[in-house]
């Protein structure tokens, strides 16, 4: 897999995320700030920006990009949250000759490592990680069974749709929404959300 | 100055709260502040790497603090902290204190060029005026920051500054009066604590000499500073310095505990036998009082208050029957009643926690606290703390009174206070069950002669079984025969008593070598006391004169070591110049912190920079020398060059006797170049064995490798005997072991320095023994310490 699939996943995320900008807001405004889907298209219209003007040579340099990108243009906490995700993602990719199931594998673990050590999130905490973990053990799942990058990632993605679904009945106890107490409960949380629409993406893109 | 990052989600907001903060400051005293907030004007947001360009534009030398209002505002600046230089990271503090507020108090301390440290704690009490204010904090809290009406300040003349027993009487002497009293360290900016409050006071960890601001508002607020000022000009009740007195006062800090033997024994409560074996029903002291009977009813609040009258009672009772340690139990009176702690308790009992529960956590709690403060007096005032806790757990669960006063105290670990408070003339003996011999109670504990093993581990013991050991032998039985061991007894008493008759004779051995057996001397009163000494090894000027706060004068020193030799009848008497360091601070000579205090500047080293002090002591000592024979020894000692240095000081020698002690395991191997121009060298076995076996003797955890019995060090022994070419003494503790100052006899050295209660001891198992039948060829081979024990 080459720089050129990850470019086409940035693109059509940024695609999503635009597309679902107001539902994401919507959802924000229920429990957080109001700014879920503003930030996160600012942030991927903003890495659109320099996959306009700036060939990347590497994957591993093209997501650190992309990762600086988020962390100053997003504004919010998924700023540095997906920021760290995807630098720590491209450091997981670089210098690995043939990017394959396995290497995404190591390279998704190390990205969400980073957005735990960050937000210091807990499984059940109504945050993006109750779809990133779940996200991640079965991809680890279907590489095992022998899938290859693209029916793993769908798989990752079918199991981050549920960890989203799963976070509607759960009180927040991180970010802005904890604020709201039981208040939170009833409402899907936009970051869990988030995550599993770049996930769908990268089911489309890479393979 | 610090530097002040802001870092805000608005950059609106971000600029008027540094606009509101830098009011309250003239401009040229103002910290450079920085703002990373917003995406842009107009659009909230926060950016790490706006962050890390603002922390690199505060960057001073000084350290920087971040403040920041929420969520991803704390998100980024932790992540620019990853995109920041190291050397710039390093002393960058992000704040939790509220921004507005946190920053106002920022600003203010900062441009009074206060320490990081010191302006983020002012920082992070921003909030407590406005709490105060609405009266919405507890009681206790608000007292400690309610503005007071006036106030005095006070410089800690007492040596280990306001810890548990000072502050207990400063904290009885503030609740007598209708007045709130703060308290602030002025030197490090902690505080102000409510000084009401034993526990906020002891953990304002305030240093002798350090400057106090006393805050009191009430009816009473004028009465309350002035008795404070007067108990503060009575360094807070501490006894004042007598350790030079001829008089012999042993008042022991903890630099006098660690290391002196002698110096330590509590005369007025000595009494124990001196013997080293011992039999009498077990009395079983565990770490933990059993609360696994105890049904909580649904008067927990009043069985508490209850079981807190009747430990009052007997601490009391204790104080007043037991003058001599009675401060102990004046400071665990003010634990009980601490009126913040109670608070706590009696808040987690009204939470639904049982009594007893509610009372362990929340003094389990604050020992953790003093076990966490940097200084190690303050750090041993856990076990008050515990002792506070279990007392009053025991009253609750209806478990007995703790201190036997007869029988055979079985214990996980001995503490100093149990030690020094056995009454020493009944209690048969002491059984711990962690190995080492060098703890703080372990030497107590020895020196009032209460009959000792330690390391007995596990053993199952049931409180009442009759129980019996010989340390001697190193055997411990649980229902031995009892008339084979009052044999024992007696055969040990009349060796005891003949040794002392035979004091005063020399130790010749059977095979006809005579070995001088001196006695170490802590205090004064050391030398009067010693029976048959041939002098002293080693006078410790570091304990002689080590609870005073000012350096004594040379005629001082004078006066001391004179009143010594002539106890000993002027016998030789060899002093040791200043050894400090590692774990024995002197007040009269502060020294840095250092992250490693035994490898660090100890004993002779802390001199090569400062040797004013040194220079006093050994004019002193050439003083002395001209009256009576006198030795003098450099501790600490490692290089030639420090050898060359130490004699260039020292001038002169006219009839001085010159050595080094050899402690260091590089000293022990090349001591032939060491003792060039020496007279003689002293092995001070203690900090040797630690050195050689890289164990902390006052670690439990290994302190059981910290054994001078360890074929490695018999072996640098050995070697120091056959290379030093000059004579060879031994002052540590292995010269107190009656068995193991046969086998150092055995090795060569020919002078054996002991704790006064063991020289006629030692001196009578040298006279029986014939050097030339001890096996030494196997004891240095031997396996282990263990392995040496049964060869002896």
């Amino acid at each position: 897999m080459g720089v050129d699939a990850f470019v086409n996943w940035l693109r059509d995320a940024a695609g999503v995320l635009h597309e679902n900008a107001a539902y994401l807001t919507e959802l924000d405004s229920a429990i957080g700030d109001a700014d879920h889907g503003a930030n996160m298209d600012r942030g991927f219209q903003a890495i659109v920006a320099v996959l306009d003007g700036t060939s990347f040579e590497s994957a591993d340099e093209l997501l650190k990009k992309a990762g600086m990108t988020l962390v100053s243009k997003v504004g919010g906490a998924s700023g540095p949250l997906y920021g760290t995700f995807f630098l720590r993602f491209g450091t997981a990719l670089a210098g690995v000759s043939s990017i394959n199931a396995e290497a995404v594998g190591k390279a998704l673990h190390a990205g969400v490592e980073g957005v735990l050590a960050r937000g210091k999130a807990e499984l059940g905490d109504k945050t993006m990680y109750d779809a990133w973990a779940p996200a991640l053990e079965a991809y680890d799942a279907a590489v095992a069974g022998g899938s290859e990058v693209g029916p793993a990632l769908t798989a990752a993605a079918e199991a981050a749709a549920k960890g989203r679904d799963a976070t509607v009945p759960l009180v927040a106890r991180k970010g802005r929404a904890s604020y709201l107490g039981e208040r939170s409960a009833g409402h899907q949380d936009p970051g869990a959300t988030s995550t599993t629409l770049i996930l769908e993406s990268a089911a489309r893109t890479l393979a | 100055m610090i530097g002040i990052v802001v870092v805000s989600h608005s950059r609106a907001l971000a600029e008027a709260a540094v606009g509101l903060a830098s009011e309250m400051v003239a401009e040229d005293k103002r910290p450079v502040i920085a703002v990373a907030a917003g995406l842009d004007a107009t659009t909230f947001g926060t950016d790490a790497m706006a962050v890390s360009e603002a922390l690199t534009a505060a960057d001073s030398p000084d350290g920087v603090l971040v403040l920041l209002d929420l969520g991803s505002a704390v998100l980024s600046a932790e992540m620019a902290l990853e995109f920041v230089d190291p050397s710039v990271g390093d002393h960058v503090r992000l704040s939790s204190a509220p921004l507005v507020e946190g920053l106002v108090a920022a600003v203010v301390t900062a441009s009074t060029g206060a320490s990081l440290d010191a302006v983020v704690a002012e920082a992070e009490r921003g909030l407590v005026g406005k709490q105060d204010h609405l009266g919405d904090t507890p009681a206790a809290e608000a007292a400690a920051v309610v503005e007071a009406d006036q106030s005095v300040e006070v410089v800690l003349g007492n040596e280990h500054g306001l810890h548990a027993r000072p502050a207990a009487r400063l904290v009885g002497l503030v609740n007598g009066f209708d007045a709130t009293v703060t308290l602030t360290d002025l030197d490090t900016a902690r505080g102000p604590v409510d000084a009401g409050s034993l526990s906020m006071v002891a953990t304002l960890n305030a240093q002798q000499g350090h400057r106090v601001r006393v805050s009191a508002s009430g009816q009473q607020a004028s009465e309350a500073l002035a008795a404070i000022e007067k108990l503060a000009a009575e360094n807070f009740g501490d006894a004042p310095a007598t350790g030079a007195a001829p008089s012999g006062s042993t008042a022991g800090g903890p630099s006098s505990v660690s290391d002196s033997p002698s110096g330590t024994a509590d005369r007025s409560t000595a009494g124990g036998s001196g013997l080293d074996v011992a039999i009498g029903p077990a009395v079983v002291l565990g770490s933990e009082v059993d609360l696994s009977d105890y049904v909580a009813e649904d008067n927990e609040l009043e069985r508490l208050n209850q079981a807190v009258e009747t430990a009052a009672e007997q601490l009391r009772e204790l104080r007043d029957t037991t003058p001599e340690h009675g401060d102990i139990f004046v400071a665990h009176l003010a634990l009980l009643g601490d009126r913040k702690i109670l608070e706590a308790v009696e808040h987690a009992i009204s939470g639904g926690s049982p009594a007893p529960a509610a009372w362990r956590d929340v003094y389990d709690e604050l020992a953790t606290t003093f076990e966490g403060l940097d200084d190690a007096y303050q750090r041993e005032r856990a076990q008050d703390v515990r002792a506070v806790r279990d007392r009053v757990l025991r009253i609750l669960v209806g478990a007995t009174e703790e201190t036997p006063t007869d029988g055979i105290l079985v214990v996980p670990e001995l503490d100093a206070a149990t030690a020094a408070t056995l009454d020493a003339t009944r209690i048969a003996g002491i059984a711990v069950r962690a190995a080492g011999t060098t703890g703080h109670g372990v030497i107590v504990a020895r020196s009032r002669g209460i009959p000792l093993i330690t390391g007995i581990g596990e053993v199952d013991v049931q409180p009442g079984a009759t129980i019996a050991f010989d340390a001697r032998t190193g055997s411990f039985e649980v229902e031995p025969d009892e008339d084979q061991v009052h044999a024992t007894i007696r055969e040990r008493q009349s060796e005891r008593e003949q040794a002392v008759t035979e004091a005063n004779e020399p130790a010749i051995t059977r095979d006809g070598k005579t070995i001088d057996v001196l006695v170490n001397v802590g205090v004064v009163q050391d030398a009067v006391d010693a029976r048959g000494a041939d002098g002293s090894g080693l006078v410790r000027t570091e304990v002689l004169f080590g609870d005073r706060r000012t350096a004594p004068t040379v005629d001082e020193q004078v006066e001391t070591f004179r009143a010594i030799a002539q106890a000993l009848k002027n016998r030789p008497i060899t002093i040791r110049t200043w050894d400090i360091g590692g774990d024995k601070p002197l007040p009269f000579l502060p020294q840095a912190k250092e992250a490693n205090p035994f490898l660090g500047e100890r004993g002779l080293r802390v001199f090569r920079r400062r040797p004013e002090l040194l220079r006093d002591q050994l004019e002193a000592i050439r003083r002395v020398a001209t009256e009576t024979p006198v030795h003098v020894m450099f501790p600490m000692v490692t290089t030639a060059d420090e050898v060359a240095w130490a004699l260039d000081e020292l001038g002169p020698r006219h009839g001085l006797e010159v050595g080094i002690m050899v402690e260091v395991p590089a000293a022990a191997l090349r001591v032939a170049t060491l003792a060039k121009d020496l007279d003689f060298v002293s092995i001070g076995t203690n900090d040797l064995t630690q050195y050689t076996t890289a164990a902390d003797r006052t670690n439990t955890a290994v302190a059981s490798l910290a054994d001078g019995l360890d074929p490695a060090v018999l072996q640098l022994i050995d070697h120091v005997v056959r290379n030093a070419g000059v004579r060879v003494a031994v002052c540590g503790d292995l010269a107190s072991n009656p068995q193991a100052a046969v086998l150092l006899a055995a090795l060569g050295v020919t002078e054996l320095s002991a704790v006064g209660p063991q020289v006629p001891l030692v001196k009578a198992r040298l006279r029986q023994a014939d050097l030339s039948q001890v096996d030494t060829a196997a004891v240095l081979n031997a396996r282990d310490a263990d392995q040496v024990r049964g060869l002896l």
